[in-house]
């Protein structure tokens, strides 16, 4: 099983959710977070004063799929969420060592 | 697996008897095991809570109390004890004991109230009879001693309870046990009479409080019979099977039965914890006597609660109603149970005379625009009047519109959105202290989600609803075009916020061309963040506000950008008004009707024919001068403000414009706190003609001002530091000029004289007031460096105190 963490712009959550469900993903965690990588943060100018916004607000996405799912899903979840712009986000991979569904302690990929 | 009284009733409605029944079943199973572990030991064993009082829900704990001589005894007596409660969990018994001495079950229990409240409930059930005696002989004595500080215990966890719950009953998946006007609130009712009684339980419930005790107790019953646990949650699944087994076809309307009921047991227990507070504090009777005096010719103020003085006047004074709703709005009193009861035992002439086309806008505008507006529509709501006035929020009244996001009814949704509004901290808070007129946002979130009943698209339905409503209220056209927009517009920030790039220019471009003007992005900014802020307590993130306020920012900037920069080149309209329009900032256009660009036009001829032209007009709540002059001199804007000053009046809002052929047309919104204008109508004459002579030169508006008395200073704390800031990058010509400083008069003529003093040309101005608060924007001519730094200086030096 693979953890996929996805940090992407607010306006693509709706799209990303849209295609992974049309690719039978369903569970996922969301997170507002505020970030910034390469893209930094940029100075606001609001009636002549300047603000700083350096943490820029993304959505983090979690969700762990099967071994063998999980290159279909981050193809999708990628094409999704790209705009081709700097601020697009980044997913990281991680190996899952257990799963446990705790209504009725289903293990592994049948507890997904 | 079924086990000991956990028996489902075949019928709902035997769901009271089956408590009783099950009460009973268990009380054989503890004597049981009673006899078993604890014979001939000096032990009692009480049940207390709802057991006590034989309502066992199944699958409910069961709730005990072993009552011991000592401290020693249930050390001594422990593995009986353990024997004892294991014995009934293996029978199925979720079982939740307390150990006491009957001098701990007499004391008052500041951290642990709920224990004091519990031995309202106690019954005996087995072992030592004069053991229990000694408790049943000083309980009595207890609670009527302590009877004040058992209240203000009560009163406190009541209170934290309902805030838990947002202090409402409509939520579309309420809890019926702990949400306000839920079982717990039946309870409350009847430990109150009992506190007041020395324990005893009351013998007679008004009729309606006991149907609704009855509804929810049979709905809970269902509840942990289907759920198969102590489940108190009634989600929408099971609002389904309720109303089919109760043969209604609509979820929703079965919903509406069970607000109504919670509606009656919430307003029993608020009445009484008010009641029994009072009795219990002399100092609480006090001060709610003190609001006594606040009693007027047509209510009466007795214990905090407003009554008619003539109750029969309603019925030939439907507008009493309202009166009385424009009392509770401004001194935050909520009518009495009688004045309640009064209104609404009138509602079908109520709706009767309200149907019929009238101008009651001024008397609403007036609720709406005091200090506790909000308290005023929920008495208004809850006692039906709102819905006689506005007959379009029945289909909304009560309606669960289901959804995972929200938590309240659609009218409860639209009341919280208000209170969210009135409550949103900085910098919301600031946006809405520039707002002119706040009554219009609250009455556009009153009617933003009324369409929602319709199941299609509820933002057109709303807006046709808010129409009907709106004209038969006479609201002014300017008004309720604003908030029709509001409606109108209700879902497009948040929607951009869920899916529009925000960082990219042509979102921003679009979102702004859509709302037109500075002010009604304000407004429209404050409905967003309040309509967000009323989906659920925690929806408004701080990281949700934030991203709010970053898209008004950029909205903000794109729309004052194109103060100076986006100009009207050409119109495929008339010549004579393309003409007048072309080079007019397209803001222009968006913030004035086609009759009063009209009536431009015509101060634009009269002032080719005689160099000036002035027009002074009445608005609703102030007044207007408008000039129109063709030859630009420095300081045509500084003599106008000037000449306001110098008669006593106060500007609030100025705009400056100039189009291509040369017509300078400044506007000036101000305030006559005097009524030196409405008293005497030949001084708007003479105000037209100094102003004109002033503008045109040939008086000096200096010799004017040097009459006029000097300001009195607030005091020091209360000051508002001048500030001035100049920004050369927003624009391409222009340096924008923001200033904030203490307002008073002739604060405008010294910045403006300031400025044509250094052959700064005005091309735009936007001023706005804000309680003592002057808020003004210039956008003058770009300049230099350096004569920025004059500039700065010399309007620093005009706004230091004289």
């Amino acid at each position: 099983m693979k953890k996929i963490e996805a940090v992407i712009q607010p306006f693509k959550l709706d799209e990303v959710k849209e295609a992974l469900k049309a690719i039978g993903i369903d569970g996922m965690t969301i997170t507002e977070v505020r970030g910034h990588g390469r893209q930094k943060g940029h100075k606001e100018v609001y009636r002549g004063q300047e603000y700083n916004v350096d943490l820029l607000p993304k959505v983090k996405l979690e969700l762990v799929v099967p071994d063998s799912r999980y290159e279909e899903v981050l193809r999708t979840l990628a094409f999704a969420a790209r705009t081709g712009k700097i601020g697009d986000g980044k997913i990281f991979v991680y190996e899952v060592a257990e799963a446990v569904r705790i209504r009725n302690d289903d293990r592994g990929e049948s507890a997904l | 697996m079924m086990t000991v009284g956990n028996r489902p009733s075949s019928e709902l409605e035997d769901a009271i008897l089956a408590l009783a029944q099950r009460s009973a079943d268990v009380d054989a199973r503890v004597e049981s095991a009673a006899s078993a572990h604890f014979a001939g030991q000096p032990i009692a064993v009480l049940a207390v809570g709802g057991y006590g009082r034989r309502e066992l829900f199944p699958y409910s704990d069961v709730d005990l109390l072993l009552l011991f001589a000592n401290e020693k005894a249930p050390v001594e007596n422990k593995e009986r004890i353990g024997a004892f409660t294991q014995s009934l969990w293996d029978a199925g018994l979720r079982v939740s004991h307390s150990v006491r001495t009957p001098a701990e079950c007499t004391e008052v229990h500041d951290g642990n109230s709920e224990l004091n409240v519990s031995l309202l409930d106690q019954r005996f059930l087995t072992g030592d009879r004069v053991l229990y005696a000694a408790l049943a002989d000083r309980l009595p004595r207890f609670l009527r001693a302590n009877r004040g500080d058992l209240v203000r215990n009560l009163g406190a966890l009541t209170r934290a309870r309902h805030q838990r719950y947002g202090d409402t009953i409509y939520h579309l998946e309420p809890n019926v046990k702990e949400t306000p006007g839920g079982l717990r609130d039946y309870q409350l009712v009847r430990w109150l009479s009992q506190l007041r009684e020395g324990g005893d339980s009351p013998q007679w419930m008004p009729q309606p409080l006991q149907e609704a005790f009855h509804f929810m107790a049979r709905v809970r019953y269902f509840l942990h019979v289907h759920s198969s646990r102590d489940n108190n949650t009634l989600g929408f699944e099971h609002q389904d099977s309720l109303a089919e087994a109760a043969g209604v076809p609509d979820p929703a309307e079965w919903m509406r039965e069970y607000y109504r009921h919670s509606r009656v047991i919430y307003r029993a227990a608020l009445a009484a914890l008010e009641n029994s507070e009072a009795h219990s504090s002399s100092l609480f009777s006090q001060f709610r006597e003190r609001r006594a005096r606040l009693s007027n010719a047509d209510f009466s103020v007795h214990r905090d609660r407003a009554y008619f003085r003539a109750p029969q006047r309603l019925d030939v004074e439907p507008e009493l109603a309202l009166s009385l709703a424009g009392f509770c709005a401004t001194h935050g009193i909520r009518p009495s149970a009688e004045a309640a009861q009064r209104i609404a035992s009138r509602l079908p002439q109520l709706r009767e005379h309200f149907a019929e086309p009238q101008p009651l806008w001024p008397i609403l505008h007036r609720i709406l625009s005091q200090p506790h507006a909000v308290l005023a529509l929920r008495v208004m709501h809850e006692t039906g009047l709102l819905q006689a006035i506005f007959p379009e929020l029945d289909p909304t009244e009560c309606l669960v519109v289901r959804d995972f996001y929200h938590r309240y009814t659609v009218d409860e949704h639209s009341l919280v959105a208000m209170d969210a509004f009135l409550a949103a901290p900085d910098p919301y808070a600031g946006l809405r202290a520039e707002i002119a007129d706040p009554s219009v946002i609250l009455l556009a979130l009153l009617f933003h989600d009324s369409g929602k009943a319709s199941g299609k698209s509820h933002v057109e339905e709303s807006e046709r609803l808010a129409i009907s409503a709106m004209t038969r209220i006479a609201m002014p056209a300017a008004a309720r075009d604003t908030a029709l927009f509001l409606i109108r517009r209700h879902l497009d920030l948040s929607s951009a916020l869920q899916s529009r790039d925000l960082s990219d220019p042509a979102t921003i471009r679009e979102i702004a061309a859509a709302v037109q003007t500075v002010e009604l992005l304000k407004a429209l900014t404050l409905v967003t963040y309040a309509d967000i802020a009323a989906v659920n307590p925690t929806a408004m993130t701080p990281w949700r506000a934030a991203q709010l306020w970053h898209l008004y920012m950029s909205n903000y900037n794109e729309l004052t950008r194109e103060l100076e920069s986006d100009r009207i080149q050409s119109a495929e309209i008339a010549p004579e008004r393309a003409a007048f329009l072309e080079g007019l900032p397209t803001r222009y256009l968006r913030t004035h009707s086609a009759a009063e660009i009209a009536g431009h036009m015509l101060l634009e001829k009269q002032a080719r024919d005689c160099g000036i032209a002035v027009e002074i007009r009445r608005l609703e709540s102030a007044w207007q001068l408008t000039f129109a002059a063709t030859a630009d001199r420095p300081g045509l804007f500084a003599a106008a403000a000037g000449t306001l000053s110098s008669f006593g009046m106060n500007i609030l809002k100025a705009e400056a414009f100039s189009n291509r052929r040369g017509l300078i047309l400044d506007m000036f919104t101000f305030a006559d706190p005097h009524r030196t204008l409405d008293l005497n109508p030949t001084e708007v004459d003479r105000l037209r003609t100094l102003a004109a002579r002033v503008i045109t030169g040939k008086t000096d508006v200096r010799e004017l001002l040097r009459n006029r008395p000097k300001p009195i200073l607030p005091s020091r704390k209360a000051r508002i530091p001048a500030q001035v800031s100049f920004d050369s990058t927003a624009s391409a010509t222009a340096t924008l000029i923001e200033i904030v400083a203490e307002d008073r008069p002739g604060l405008l003529y010294d910045v403006a004289s300031a400025m044509a003093a250094h052959q700064a040309n005005i091309e735009v101005v936007l001023i706005d007031t804000e309680g003592h608060k002057a808020i003004d924007v210039f956008y003058v001519t770009k300049l230099s460096r350096e004569k920025e730094a004059d500039l700065k200086q010399a309007v620093e030096q005009a706004l230091s105190p004289k």
